[in-house]
């Protein structure tokens, strides 16, 4: 019935309608699901199924999702993807901080889901990044380190380039502030977000078509950035 | 005991200034309401304070080494004159033997008196010796050089034993006093650690130190820190607001004061402050009678005494405090918890609905595109609703905490219009950001909420067509920063502009629809992080909200 070339899904998540919609959205001869309804199960299976990715819903039944992602972590590095109802931001930094790779937040959008889900097993599966990464006009040259626009080269400054270069790696997953903080100012300028956002009205004035609507370098509020790759 | 104070069943013993009442989060001051039933007081005046103690107080065994009294020397007399009368009954050849008896008499008694008798007895005994037994008789000359001797060496042997013995009792007064002192304080702390409340203890300390020290003594307890306000005091005695200010010097200097000091050396009472470490938990306030003294032993045993009640004092602060953050940590939990079971029931099936109209919407024809259309806006509005209702219940339970942090007012703006592109449809915005007001200190999460709430109320009160502005800056004193929301509609109601904040509270010309919580939420997102939301009219028509915050110049990234 599949292939075996399919990157295999676990989602673990205890409400049936969400499972179901997700069978739906995802079904779609793009991934093989599997599911677990409870924390305890989700675990079990991530061991046995050895799945591409994993979908974690943080209000599990037995246990808490943070939990289980802990506990995931301990032996396993399978991109995770969080899925809750809970908007709190300090909710989606703990289950960043913990290992997870990127959030959705409920109601979601499917699109949305497939470009995440893309995004997190972009990184279990390839092993060299492309050298060069492409998004609207912008074009990254990682190993000339050059960035182009419309063809013309665009000055940035190292530090400019260096966040750049971060959310490229991370292209379409979210990056939290704390981890750019620490990458480019270093351990004890995790409370300089003023820096942080001074430095992003700036890439973005080089970048962006309308610096003031964004489509390349999103805000997650409260949270981080994230760049929207093709 | 009895206690002076007792107006009501309740008795403050430690309140503070202003005591905080709302609810669990009781605010950090420390407070002690004594509800237990008080002794009522007698209706005798203040002054004088009652009747004394019915124990007999231990103040003679404080007081050292008893001093000889007139019976002692009357004692003394007597044994002189019945050995004088013994002695003329022997023959005169014995007058040694009567020497030794005496010399005998003088030990013995030195085991019973005190030192003046001892020295009159051993003075008189001598002299009457020489008087009467030896040679010549009845003059006090002696004859031999021999009698001399034993004169003067019966004299030595009385004064020596005198002496001695006076310093042997002394020693045994004194390991008396110290043995006494340590059961007091035994007995004191023993009854202090059974006391379950702060109350029973204070009540206890009073009672013991009122028998112990025949006096009367009162107790105040202070708010920890800083020691700036003295509430009443409890005990056996009133004490009055010049006596008061005594103790509150106590408290101050952490010294003792009042009478036996050489503070306020006029005061009534002595006050003693309960020190523990650098802090101050309260002063112990004795009294005794004018005439009556308290001797060094005793104010050392008022020392321990206090020192000991300021330890059970502090035990109570951080048992109070202990309590009070579990119960506010459990509070909080439950209250995590249930705010997290609704949202996820209700937005489960709302994520639902939402995801597969999406799906729908793709796949089927023009009308039903429509329709599902419609089936999205319901289902997009419930879960606004929802979102209402879960902030406003976040906002009453206290569990929102503000997150400040620097943002780009740009981001700010957009994750607004994102979330408002529908109901603004119909209306255009202009947005004008001061190039100041770039980067501001602000809770992301819930200024988005207030300008959606904003954008959206504006969007509802006025006609389809009519714009719509947000306008951010900073105030003319630089202090303030401003997000303003301006619009072309009806405006608001002067009578009704406090009320419009008040949940479920809904303008007269308002649509149908909505729950009247957008504005009240808007006042408490913005009172969370420290700012206020103003209504007015806008020149040439319209209404105008705007939400104040504090502003701070960010400084600019090391170069590079």
């Amino acid at each position: 019935m599949t292939t075996p070339t399919l990157p295999r899904l676990l989602v673990i998540d205890d409400e049936v309608q969400i499972q179901r919609l997700l069978h739906h959205t995802l079904g779609g001869g793009e991934f093989q699901l599997h599911a677990a309804k409870t924390g305890q199960l989700g675990l079990g299976e991530a061991a046995s199924l050895q799945p591409d990715a994993i979908i974690l819903d943080l209000g599990l039944p037995d246990l808490d999702g943070l939990d289980v992602l802990r506990r995931l972590r301990e032996w396993s590095t399978t991109p995770v993807l969080v899925l809750t109802v809970r908007d709190g931001e300090e909710d989606i930094i703990a289950a960043l901080d913990a290992g997870a790779d990127d959030y959705l937040t409920k109601p979601f959008r499917g699109r949305e889901l497939h470009a995440r889900l893309r995004a997190i097993l972009r990184r279990g599966r390839t092993a060299t990044e492309p050298a060069v990464v492409r998004f609207g006009e912008i074009e990254v040259d990682l190993a000339a380190r050059l960035v182009r626009r419309g063809g013309q080269e665009l000055h940035l400054t190292s530090r400019e380039y260096a966040l750049l270069c971060l959310l490229v790696q991370h292209r379409g997953k979210v990056v939290t502030h704390r981890q750019i903080l620490r990458e480019l100012w270093g351990p004890n300028a995790e409370q300089k977000t003023n820096y942080l956002r001074a430095y992003i009205i700036r890439l973005r004035q080089k970048l962006e078509p309308k610096p003031g609507a964004p489509v390349h370098l999103k805000t997650e509020s409260g949270i981080g950035y994230r760049l929207m790759a093709d | 005991m009895f206690l002076c104070i007792g107006e009501s069943q309740t008795m403050n013993l430690a309140a503070t200034s202003a005591p905080h009442r709302d609810g669990l989060a009781g605010g950090n001051s420390f407070s002690w309401e004594f509800t237990r039933p008080m002794p009522v007081p007698p209706p005798s005046s203040p002054s004088d304070a009652g009747p004394a103690p019915a124990v007999p107080p231990l103040r003679s065994r404080f007081d050292g080494p008893a001093r000889s009294d007139w019976r002692e020397y009357a004692s003394v007399i007597a044994v002189v004159i019945a050995l004088t009368a013994a002695g003329t009954q022997v023959p005169e050849s014995y007058y040694t033997t009567v020497g030794l008896v005496f010399l005998l008499a003088i030990n013995v008694m030195s085991l019973r008196v005190g030192r003046g008798p001892i020295l009159t007895a051993g003075v008189l005994l001598a002299l009457i010796w020489d008087y009467r037994f030896v040679k010549p008789y009845y003059d006090i000359g002696i004859e031999n050089l021999h009698d001399a001797l034993l004169f003067i060496i019966y004299l030595i042997v009385a004064l020596i034993a005198g002496q001695f013995t006076t310093r042997i009792r002394a020693q045994a007064a004194n390991e008396r006093l110290l043995q006494e002192r340590a059961t007091a304080l035994f007995q004191f702390t023993r009854d202090l650690a059974e006391a379950k409340t702060l109350l029973e203890a204070a009540s206890a300390a009073i009672t013991q130190m009122d028998e112990l020290l025949g006096a009367r003594t009162a107790l105040a307890l202070a708010s920890p820190t800083p020691a700036t306000h003295l509430p009443r005091f409890i005990g056996s005695f009133f004490v009055y607001e010049r006596e008061r200010q005594v103790a509150m010097l106590a408290l101050q200097q952490r010294r003792p004061t009042g009478r036996f000091t050489d503070v306020r050396l006029t005061s009534e009472g002595y006050y003693v402050p309960l020190l523990r470490g650098d802090q101050a938990f309260g002063v112990l306030g004795v009294k005794v009678g004018p005439h009556d003294v308290l001797t060094r032993g005793q104010r050392e045993l008022l020392d321990a005494f206090a020192q000991q009640l300021a330890l059970i004092v502090e035990r109570d602060h951080l048992r109070a405090a202990s309590e009070r953050e579990k119960l506010l940590a459990a509070s909080e939990k439950l209250h995590r918890a249930l705010l997290e079971s609704v949202s996820h029931e209700l937005r489960t099936p709302l994520a639902v609905i939402t995801a597969t109209t999406e799906e729908l919407a793709e796949v089927n024809t023009p009308e039903q595109a429509e329709l599902v259309g419609e089936i999205r806006a319901a289902g997009q509005r419930l879960n606004r609703l929802v979102g209402n209702l879960l902030d406003q219940t976040r906002l009453e339970s206290g569990a929102l905490k503000p997150h400040v942090d620097w943002c780009d007012t740009q981001d700010i703006i957009n994750a607004a219009l994102e979330d408002t592109q529908e109901a603004m449809a119909g209306h255009p915005l202009t947005v004008q950001i001061a190039d100041e007001a770039a980067l501001v200190r602000a809770d992301f999460a819930l200024t988005e909420h207030i300008l959606s709430n904003l954008l959206i109320n504006a969007a509802w009160h006025t006609p389809l067509g009519t714009p719509v502005s947000l306008t951010v800056g900073i105030a003319a004193e630089g202090t303030r920063l401003f997000f303003q929301v301006a619009d072309r509609g009806p405006g608001f109601p002067k009578a009704m502009r406090e009320q419009l904040f008040h949940k479920f509270s809904r303008g007269p010309a308002a649509p149908v629809g909505g729950l009247g919580l957008g504005l009240s939420i808007v006042r408490g997102f913005a009172a969370a992080q420290g700012g206020e939301v103003v209504l007015d009219d806008q020149p040439g028509g319209g209404a105008c909200i705007t939400l104040y915050l504090s502003h701070t110049v960010s400084d600019n990234p090391p170069p590079e």
